[in-house]
């Protein structure tokens, strides 16, 4: 077998075993990798209906065939585990070296369960599996940890991911962080939390070898000088921060928790004021040759910052942030705590309004306040005063809050909203309201539709189904290979070029229709994981806000309820699920889901 | 929000013209209507001020008429600013037929913390393109009792902001917001004008505003141009984007920018027709993030 290894490596903390364990070939060809793989063994390895804090649920690191094939932006791995934030399926990405590193322990994934008796972190090296003390590592940053570990280790070249103080106060949005990059949503870092796990540490020696190292080589020349081309120019010269004018220009930036969709001083924050006042240097994951990551420096914080649209987004317009530099600062204490930043800023938007309407006893937040914002992101890491209600996600604030808060709790199944105002995205509106993990941008960039002019953004329609489905598919693949989206323009067609890159690095042979059809699989089994887990059609659905209030200078834009519900149906239709969206049987078994 | 107002001052005496040029015919109706019908875009409140007894089509405004009949610009002005419901008011005359909607909007930032802000175009306040604060109201009354029917003699008495000559090109290259038609030969080179040419504003986003410098050009364009022409004549005035964001060979963008129109539409075709008045915005294709 070329690229993978068929075997994974279950540690289970609780009876501090490890061993390692056959993947049957044939798994991987029907999940690839990545998020697929990782899905497939999270339905293998949790039980139905468990706690996702308790020490049954397992954290799943899960590699990809494409992981050290040196082809561009591939080096990247996935974490698959049960959301704390959510209930459903949390599958993150993250990328850089120690997606390398963990190709080179000669495994296709790592299992984790059980519960250490106290903080631990793991060493593997190669074969060996240790597990250590890890009291002294208490409190400390992701960042600090891997320097730590490295010192005491005396193993410049060790690879780590960790788990700030956020991860172990388990707020159920933190992150696991490696070299300051994170597998950011759905709360994964408090499941490490859980565990009482700090830090994995990671050493391996094996080859990668390929099935066709000349081709190989020559798909990874052609992809290089694609992805240096204009299609990805606005990454590789503002990154993704550059989005923030554009959008409201668009009018889809959304602004003090989704009451508006334009920000006044969106010029203070814009991508080209940050690279003319604030730019530092350019930066990339490891094998990459886009380098999309931004650093920036401000006052306030030590050195450089970086600074993705997302967290622009979620600490700036959506909390009234006008000041860079504070929403640089309030970037770095969500790395140094290790928390999402979406759901941060989505969360403290909610509690903003929610003071501001006199719900919230005893927490002085309001929209545009930069202090109030820097100490509530202080109170959510380390879980003090109301910070320990809102660790707790907007979701579950506003239900002990009450007072019909949740009509503006902007989540869907428990996930903040990331920052598209699908008011006037209708294919993203749809996206949203869908999407296994929650509302999330990045397991279908259903987003793409509607900014391409080929669909009337404005007005939502069954049509738009068909369209978010294979939206999805062609992210499942992406994410199980696992190659950057943000290459995603450089193919032509993708599912072809897919397929021969595939068969090029591990041999097997798949028609473009197989690979389509596997995106298809993974999509679906992590809808029935969440079904598994009790999802209900209620859940498929947007926050009340969005389907209530209207926008545009005359209110001419809105998303209502009966809208909503067409394009829902519409969808189900295109899944070939029955009308309340549950997967059939049959359509389990054209995919070949033995679940 | 602060109420902004348009005050439009159609109560001119027309004598060199020999017609009134509120009714001229312009663009398929008359001209008075068709300024009216530009502002009525930007503001919620427009005050049309009349001379008595003058025939005006009927118009969804306020109306008001001269107290004394043709005092020129200072009574005109005087007499909207006080029945404009807004604190400020943009100023202009019956025969402005080339309004620019950026222009306008620029005029109308700059006034905190001025009273007037008024353009400076080929050495010539253009005190009929003008935004006013309604504070000002009492110093005009005390100027028409004077006689002193010029609105510059305000400005040395108040917070004036003036508007130089190269600031205004940024939105407005040839100043054809100031063109007004006096005699039948103005009359008919408005008409040539306006059937010959359109203006837009080009919004450059990410790389295409980091490379040029630039956030916002007004472009002049012929009537009926294309997005393929509107893209020469981008390059011609930014050659920073040209192979950049505009092809080299031809005039489309390069693959990975798009366009949109007015924050609506996404341009697909470089055959599309511009519109008069479009704010056409060029950006990255790519949304994702």
């Amino acid at each position: 077998m070329h690229a993978c290894f068929a075997r994974l490596l279950h540690i289970d903390l609780t009876r501090g075993r490890s061993e390692f364990r056959p993947i049957e070939e044939s798994r991987l060809r029907s999940y690839l990798g990545g998020i697929g793989l990782g899905v497939s063994l999270l339905w293998e390895h949790a039980p139905a209906g468990i706690d996702p804090l308790s020490p049954a649920n397992p954290l799943i690191f899960a590699s990809a065939p494409l992981a050290g094939s040196g082809l561009t932006t591939t080096a990247k791995y996935a974490v698959v585990t049960k959301s704390p934030l959510t209930g459903f399926i949390a599958d993150s990405l993250s990328s850089s070296h120690f997606a390398l590193e963990l190709k080179r322990l000669g495994i296709d994934a790592l299992v984790i369960t059980g519960s250490a008796a106290g903080p631990v972190y793991i060493v593997v090296r190669d074969e060996n599996v240790e597990v250590r003390r890890a009291d002294h590592l208490k409190g400390k940053s992701a960042t600090e940890t891997e320097s730590v570990i490295r010192t005491e280790l005396e193993s410049p070249a060790m690879r780590i991911a960790a788990i700030g103080l956020a991860g172990e106060n388990l707020v159920r949005f933190a992150t696991i962080s490696n070299e300051g990059r994170h597998a950011g949503r759905g709360g994964i870092g408090a499941v490490m939390g859980s565990k009482h796990l700090k830090a994995i540490a990671i050493a391996g020696g094996r080859d990668i070898d390929v099935a066709d190292p000349a081709r190989v080589d020559a798909i990874a020349g052609s992809l290089r000088q694609r992805s240096l081309g204009s299609l990805t120019d606005k990454y590789r010269s503002i990154g993704t921060v550059a989005n923030l004018s554009v959008f409201n220009h668009l009018g889809v930036l959304p602004t003090r928790n989704f009451q508006q969709a334009t920000f006044e001083d969106a010029a203070a924050l814009s991508g080209e004021t940050l690279t003319n006042n604030h730019f530092s240097r350019r930066h990339g994951c490891a094998c990459c040759t886009i380098r999309c990551e931004r650093l920036f420096t401000s006052r306030g914080t030590d050195g450089e910052q970086r600074l993705e649209y997302e967290t622009l987004f979620a600490l700036g317009p959506l909390c009234g942030i006008n000041d860079p530099d504070t929403v640089l600062q309030a970037a770095a204490l969500c790395d140094r705590y290790g928390l999402d930043t979406i759901s941060t800023g989505g969360t403290i938007a909610w509690a903003m309004e929610t003071a501001g309407r006199g719900l919230l006893q005893g927490i002085g937040l309001r929209f545009g306040d930069g202090d109030g914002l820097l100490n509530a992101i202080h109170a959510i890491g380390t879980r003090d005063g109301a910070g320990d209600l809102l660790a707790e996600g907007s979701r579950r604030a506003s239900a002990q809050v009450g007072a019909n808060s949740s009509d503006w709790a902007m989540h869907v199944k428990g996930l903040e909203l990331p920052g598209y105002d699908p008011r006037s995205l209708k294919t993203m509106a749809l996206g949203l309201a869908v999407s296994p993990r929650g509302a999330c941008h990045n397991r279908s960039g259903a987003y793409e539709a509607d900014f391409s002019g080929e669909v009337d953004r404005f007005r939502g329609d069954a049509g738009r189904g068909p369209v978010v489905a294979a939206s999805e598919d062609y992210a499942a693949v992406l994410d199980s290979l696992i190659v950057c989206k943000f290459l995603r323009k450089c193919f032509s067609d993708f599912y072809r070029e897919a397929a021969e890159i595939l068969c090029a690095v591990t041999g097997w042979d798949y028609t473009p229709d197989e690979l389509r059809r596997t995106g298809e699989r993974i999509h679906t089994l992590k809808k029935l994981f969440n079904i598994r887990e009790r999802w209900q059609p209620q859940d498929d659905w947007l926050p009340e806000r969005l389907l209530t209030d209207r926008l545009g200078k005359d209110g001419d834009i809105g998303l209502s309820p009966e809208e909503l519900g067409e394009m829902i149906r519409g969808y189900y239709r295109a899944r070939e699920w029955d009308e309340a969206g549950y997967v059939p049987v049959s359509k389990l078994r054209e995919l070949g889901i033995t679940a | 929000m602060t109420t902004r107002s348009a005050i439009i001052l159609a109560g001119g005496k027309s004598s060199r013209m020999g017609t009134p040029k509120a009714l001229l015919p312009f663009d398929g109706e008359p001209l008075i209507v068709h300024v009216a019908g530009m502002l009525q875009r930007m503001f919620d409140d427009v005050v049309i001020v009349a001379a008595p007894e003058q025939e005006l089509p009927s118009l969804a405004v306020t109306l008001v008429r001269d107290e004394v009949a043709h005092q020129g610009p200072v009574g005109g002005i005087c007499y909207g600013l006080r029945a404009a419901r807004g604190e400020i008011a943009f100023v202009t005359s019956c025969d402005s037929a080339f309004l620019n909607g950026r222009l306008i909007e620029h005029l109308l930032e700059q006034i905190d913390p001025c009273d007037v802000v008024v353009p400076h175009w080929q050495d010539r306040f253009q005190p009929l393109h003008a935004v006013y604060r309604r504070s000002v109201l009492p110093l005009l009354e005390q100027q028409l009792a004077r006689g002193e029917l010029r609105p510059i003699f305000l400005f040395d008495k108040v917070r004036t902001c003036r508007i130089a000559e190269e600031e205004i090109r940024r939105f407005d290259p040839d100043g054809s917001s100031f063109f007004n038609m006096n005699t039948p030969e103005d009359y008919a080179e408005a008409l040539r004008r306006w059937r010959r040419s359109i203006s837009c504003t080009v919004e450059l986003f990410g790389v295409a505003r980091l490379v040029t410098n630039t956030d916002r050009i007004s472009l002049e364009l012929p009537r009926d141009s294309t997005y393929a022409q509107l893209f020469a004549a981008l390059a011609e005035r930014l050659p920073a984007l040209v192979g950049r964001v505009i092809t080299a060979d031809r005039p489309r963008l390069v693959e990975g920018y798009a366009c949109n129109v007015n924050g609506r539409e996404f341009v697909r075709s470089p055959e599309t027709t511009v519109n008069d008045g479009d704010n056409i915005a060029i950006l990255s294709a790519d949304a994702g993030g």
